[in-house]
């Protein structure tokens, strides 16, 4: 099932007592609507090698309630299986390993249902819409090179998010397969980047209220209390009148005619609190109201231009957002006040100004909307939700569009492209600091795994070989997988048509070369905080991806455990 | 070797493992980062070789003073439906121990600052992971380690952040060093403040002698403050009437109507602003008493929703009819917790009522539980990447113990940094700082600690004045002065303790005594950790025996020592509630911790603004 169809809002007050208080915490962060889209959710996990990491990331997401889950493994729980998972106990020894996860999985959470396929990975990938039931798929390495071909694809048909991850030893990485448009408006931003006051802007009622809070300021007939009591934003308009009849009529634009407006403002009272916080916003605040390059991007995507009966319910209210922005030059007012010194009538009647404002903004939208139902042909069933459309008004500065890209995969004897990625990724290799090193260690990991093994057609999962997992094969494994990383290092430079010299050459080499020490040393094996710490990292990504809430990480992330500390690149 | 240790090994390296394997590490906190904590720790096989064949002492001690609540379910995933109300510590070892029946686990259903957990217990760990949740408990571990010389791993979340810091004495910061960051406070809460900390403690709280202490402002006129005794006063005799039919109706006319229409003919005040409109019980009501009673039993129910004014009346009588049932039955004092249903039913909708009085928005009950309870979000995902990060500190703090490795140059602690956890960014998820060296005037770890060994725990007959010679013989004192938990006892113009028996002043357990140098040239601090002992030898002992004490270094202004509660008078907020700023400005100082639940509630009115000391720890003070 894809999920970028237009959900429909939840109703708010159906869920049970008991269960809120269960989840409270957490619906303080993603909602109610975030709450429920986890609980329709249904995710598969594929597990392979060890497999730890899946099954902790499993217990992320069971515990805060996702509705189901499913492990694909037919791996049979062994000796050192006991000593790494939390989730197997003495008694698993010689089951199969998802049957016996899952059913501890499940003791956590008894909301949540989980199912266990033992069947062999190659046959069940073989069927058609075997991804169907799955609102997102998360595969283990090691995996089989052709079958994980086949996972890419059908995540790309069917516009289901595929994550593919590592955790060997101290080090771990995933990518992340999003649909090629997969848009967020509820990105969470943080709350000092949400103020929005339009004070170069200001319409009627607003500038009318600073004029009535201010009047009296200049020829100094107001009383001191109402005077300490200014809200902040009405001293800034009372100030940018001011300067305007100083300065034909424009507002102070550049950081040095900021500087000197601010010093303007404090100098008319060096002692009132108000007037400390009209001179600390005016950075912040006096900037025009111009939507983001990202926000105009999307109002210019094509989704949004070519729109259909269809369409998700995003690009419909995107297109009608933009022609609000083509319209009057600014995107709808969010509406929200922050904090500021005020008698607690003036500011709530600054609060009902704004709110009122954001209010004739959002019906405005609302009406382009339905005109552009109509135009389409949408079915009157499939209406966009008003409140969709007020949740996109308040946060439309903020809005995102990820554009998914595939993951790569290494073959046994093909070279790994990067596209339009190789230069950005070849600059990368250069930067000391840069975790872009244990990604190739990765994918010639993965290349020794697709030459060292039985083909799927033949042995399947059990015949996978990873590096270092042999008695004495450290040392020839660490060249092989070296050298295949060094040719993965030269080929990108070639593909980006640079030319990398020493020392950044060798030292470039270098690094790559003692992750891929590492992850050899570790032989496949995981640790279990490591192991842990990936699966919370992933399970922080789906629920992101599930919820449609926060951005998700695009498209990799490296996670180093000596340095700890992560890399996201996109790659 | 064991197959089972086969992905650990290879890893770690057989030296690490070994050493992680006989390590012997304190837990303190079963909570969400604990249980993770815990997890990680049997997993990676911590201590399962603690000890010696002939003295085997439990690998891992965990100790928590908290029972299982439903809201935990949702993270704490060593704990079940059925194990609500049970403590965390017997459960958590209960379920870890499932998985790793080699690990001995020793779970402890107790505070971490009682006298058991002395700095000799402290001395017998390789380690310390604190996975707690409040400020004052933090702090005092971070002291016993300091005093015990054992490394400490700090870490805390808070929704999609958190954090982890290693912390040794004389290597790194201790967690003192800073000023902690300061949590997300709510500054236009005089409304639930006023429902929370005057009308709730006035109604069911000790507030029958004096609780509602009236502030002498400037400002305030001596007729307005009588106005606002009477005003108590006249809350106090509707309280006698609690338990009788007319109750709720009479709380209800006093406090929406009576004291409203007061406020009202002030007309002064109202001349710029919109006055309050009074609410009467009799114009508001909906049926009969039980039928509202009822109606309020159901609404209470619906926390999502943002209550009709009738609604409030509704929920406002249930409460309160509910409340002085438990009041009349027994219990003497009602305080507010956000857990306490029956509470948080009753400061939402009073809360509301008043808000609706002030014209000022109405919100959810779920929302006001929020505002006036101070919940902190929490999700599984960041309790997992902390915990792992602060076992991968523990590793590396215990590879630094093992010296050299493998000829490479060592950093700090083995490398061990400070992790920021920040998942909302998609950027930059998991960040480090290296670890900054010890702060010299850092008041908790720039002291020398050392052992006061008292004779059966109290130091028999043993007076202060032995100990002043004792310091004076032993460390070179000329000029000092003693501090413990009970204030100055001791110092060169204070010698009326001098004869008393020193039990008066110390016990053993988990106690401090600060030696401060009070001589020209000062030497650093002396902190004594108090222990028993059972021996022959004399009543008083020092250890080490005899101490040399560093010169301090040269600073600005002494530090002061945090934790002193603010002297604060309280008033009701009524005067100032229709006057107050909605600000949190930039010069007022926020002091709060995230969890600090200790402090209490306390509301201050000065001038026209009102300054609150909420229970959550919040502290809006004025700089000027």
């Amino acid at each position: 099932m894809a999920v970028t169809d237009a959900d429909v809002p939840p109703p708010l007050l159906d869920i049970p007592k008991a269960k809120e208080k269960k989840y409270d915490r957490q619906l303080r962060l993603w909602g109610i609507g975030g709450q429920i889209a986890l609980e329709e959710a249904h995710i598969l996990l594929i597990n392979s090698g060890s497999g730890v990491t899946g099954v902790e990331m499993l217990k992320n997401l069971v515990l805060p309630g996702i509705g189901h889950f499913t492990i694909l493994d037919s791996a049979v729980v062994s000796e050192a299986d006991l000593g790494v998972s939390f989730f197997l106990e003495d008694a698993s020894l010689g089951r199969f390993r998802a049957a016996e996860t899952v059913r501890l999985l499940m003791e956590l959470n008894p909301g949540v249902q989980g199912h266990a396929i033992t069947e062999p990975l190659e046959t069940f990938i073989t069927k058609d819409n075997a991804f169907s039931p799955y609102n997102l798929v998360v595969a283990a390495a090691p995996i089989d090179a052709s079958i994980l071909e086949r996972i890419r694809t059908h995540s790309q048909i069917l516009h289901v998010p595929a994550f593919y991850f590592h955790s060997v030893g101290y080090l771990s990485s995933f990518s992340l397969l999003l649909p090629p448009a997969f848009p967020i408006v509820d990105t969470h931003p943080d709350s000092t980047a949400t103020t929005d006051l339009r004070l170069l802007r200001p319409w009627p009622a607003l500038s009318q209220f600073a004029k009535e809070k201010t009047a009296g300021l200049e020829d100094g007939t107001i009383s001191a209390p109402d005077k300490a009591h200014i809200p902040w934003a009405c001293l800034l308009l009372h100030y940018l009148e001011q300067w305007k009849k100083q300065h034909d009529g424009k507002v102070p634009s550049t950081y040095k005619e900021k500087s000197e407006f601010r010093t303007l403002v404090r100098a008319a009272d060096p002692n009132e609190e108000n007037f400390e916080e009209a001179y600390a916003a005016v950075l912040k605040t006096l900037n025009p109201p111009t939507a983001s390059s990202a926000v105009r991007e999307i109002f210019a995507a094509p989704e949004a231009q070519q729109l259909h009966a269809a369409s998700p319910a995003f690009w419909l209210i995107a297109k009608a957002v933009a022609q609000f922005y083509a319209k009057h030059e600014q995107l709808p007012l969010p509406g929200a006040v922050p904090d500021m010194k005020a008698q607690s009538a003036d500011y709530i009647a600054l609060q009902n100004i704004y709110k009122s404002k954001a209010r004739d903004d959002c019906a405005e939208v609302v009406a382009s909307v339905r005109e552009l139902e109509k135009q389409t042909g949408r079915s009157p069933k499939q209406a966009v939700d008003e409140k969709e459309i007020e949740n996109f008004c308040k946060g439309a500065a903020h809005i995102h569009l990820v554009r998914g890209r595939p993951f790569q995969i290494a073959h046994a004897g093909q070279a790994i492209t990067f596209g339009d990625r190789a230069k950005a990724m070849a600059m990368e290799l250069t930067m000391p600091e840069s975790l872009i090193g244990l990604h190739v260690a990765f994918l010639a990991w993965d290349e020794y795994v697709a030459t060292h093994s039985t083909p799927a057609s033949e042995g399947g999962g059990v015949g996978l070989k990873v590096p270092g997992s042999g008695a004495d094969d450290f040392g020839t494994d660490t060249q092989r997988v070296t050298g295949i990383a060094q040719k993965i290092v030269d080929c990108l430079i070639k593909e980006a048509g640079t030319f990398v010299e020493d020392p950044e050459y060798s030292e470039t080499k270098n690094r790559v070369g003692n992750f891929c020490m590492e992850i050899v040393r570790a032989g496949g094996g995981e640790l279990h905080n490591i192991a842990s710490l990936t699966g919370g990292l992933l399970a922080q990504e789906v629920i992101k991806v599930i919820t449609r809430q926060y951005i998700p990480v695009d498209n990799t992330c490296l996670f180093d455990g000596v340095a700890s500390r992560t890399q996201v690149l996109r790659i | 070797m064991q197959r089972r240790d086969r992905g650990i090994a290879q890893s770690l390296g057989l030296l690490l493992t070994k050493c992680v394997k006989e390590s012997r590490v304190l837990l303190v906190g079963a909570g969400g980062i604990g249980c993770e904590v815990l997890k990680n720790l049997v997993c990676c096989g911590f201590g399962s070789l603690s000890g010696t064949a002939s003295s085997k002492k439990p690998g891992i001690v965990v100790i928590d003073l908290d029972t299982i609540d439903l809201s935990n379910l949702n993270r704490q995933f060593l704990f079940r439906k059925r194990h609500i109300k049970k403590p965390k510590a017997f459960v958590a070892k209960e379920t870890a121990s499932q998985f790793n029946p080699s690990v001995d686990i020793d779970a402890h259903h107790a505070s971490i600052f009682d006298s058991q957990y002395n700095v000799e217990f402290f001395e017998t760990f390789d380690l310390v992971f604190n996975a707690l949740d409040n400020l004052a408990a933090r702090r005092h571990v971070n002291r016993m380690c300091l005093a015990a010389n054992v490394p400490l791993i700090e870490s805390g979340t808070t929704g999609f952040n958190g954090q982890v810091q290693a912390i040794k004495k004389r290597v790194t910061e201790c967690y003192d060093c800073n000023p902690k960051p300061v949590q997300k406070t709510f500054p236009i809460c005089t409304i639930r403040i006023w429902a929370k900390s005057y009308l709730l403690p006035e109604l069911f709280g000790t507030s029958e002698e004096e609780s509602a202490d009236v502030a002498v402002t400037e400002g305030d006129s001596a007729d307005e403050l009588a106005k606002l005794k009477e005003e108590a006063e006249a809350l106090k005799n509707v309280r006698r009437m609690m338990g009788k039919s007319e109750f709720a109706q009479e709380v209800f006319n006093k406090v929406f109507h009576d004291d409203i229409e007061r406020l009202r003919s002030m007309t002064e005040m109202w001349q710029s602003r919109k006055a309050p409109e009074a609410l009467s019980f009799e114009g508001l009501k909906a049926g009969s008493e039980t039928e509202i009673i009822e109606h309020g039993r159901t609404l209470a129910e619906q926390d999502q929703a943002v209550w009709s004014v009738q609604d409030d009346l509704a929920v406002f009588t249930y409460s309160l009819d509910t409340l002085s049932n438990r009041c009349l039955t027994g219990e003497k004092v009602i305080e507010f917790d956000k857990d306490d249903k029956d509470t948080l039913d009753f400061v939402a909708s009073a809360a509301n009522l008043r808000s609706h009085i002030f014209d000022i928005p109405l919100h959810s009950e779920w929302e006001i539980k929020q505002m006036a309870g101070n919940i902190i979000p929490a999700i599984a995902t960041s309790n997992a990447l902390t915990a792992s990060l602060c076992v991968m500190e523990g590793f590396k703090i215990l590879r630094s113990q093992l010296g050299s490795v493998g000829g490479k140059e060592e950093a700090t602690l083995g490398g061990a940094k400070m992790v920021f956890l920040n998942s909302r960014s998609t950027e930059r998820m998991i960040t480090t700082q290296t670890l900054a060296p010890p702060k010299a005037d850092c008041p908790v770890c720039s002291p020398v600690y050392a052992k006061l060994r008292l004779r059966n725990g109290e130091g028999g007959k043993a007076t202060l004045q032995e100990l002043v010679d004792l310091l004076k013989e032993k460390v070179g004192y000329d000029e000092f002065a003693i501090t413990t938990e009970a204030g100055i006892i001791y110092d060169p113009d204070l010698e009326d303790n001098l004869e008393k028996p020193l039990k008066d002043y110390v016990t053993h357990g988990n106690g401090f005594i600060t030696v401060s140098d009070e001589g020209d040239e000062a030497k650093v601090d002396l902190v004594l950790s108090t222990v028993a002992h059972s021996g022959e030898d004399a009543e008083l002992q020092l250890l080490p025996d005899s101490i040399m004490l560093p010169y301090k270094p040269k600073r600005e202004s002494p530090a002061e020592t945090n934790g002193h509660a603010k002297e604060i008078r309280a008033t009701p907020e009524v005067v100032a509630a229709p006057t107050t700023t909605s600000s949190a400005g930039a010069k007022r100082k926020r002091e709060a911790d995230e969890e600090a639940e200790s402090v209490k509630k306390r509301v201050m009115a000065s001038k026209s603004e009102v300054h609150v000391v909420d229970d959550d720890g919040a502290i809006l003070l004025d700089d000027d």
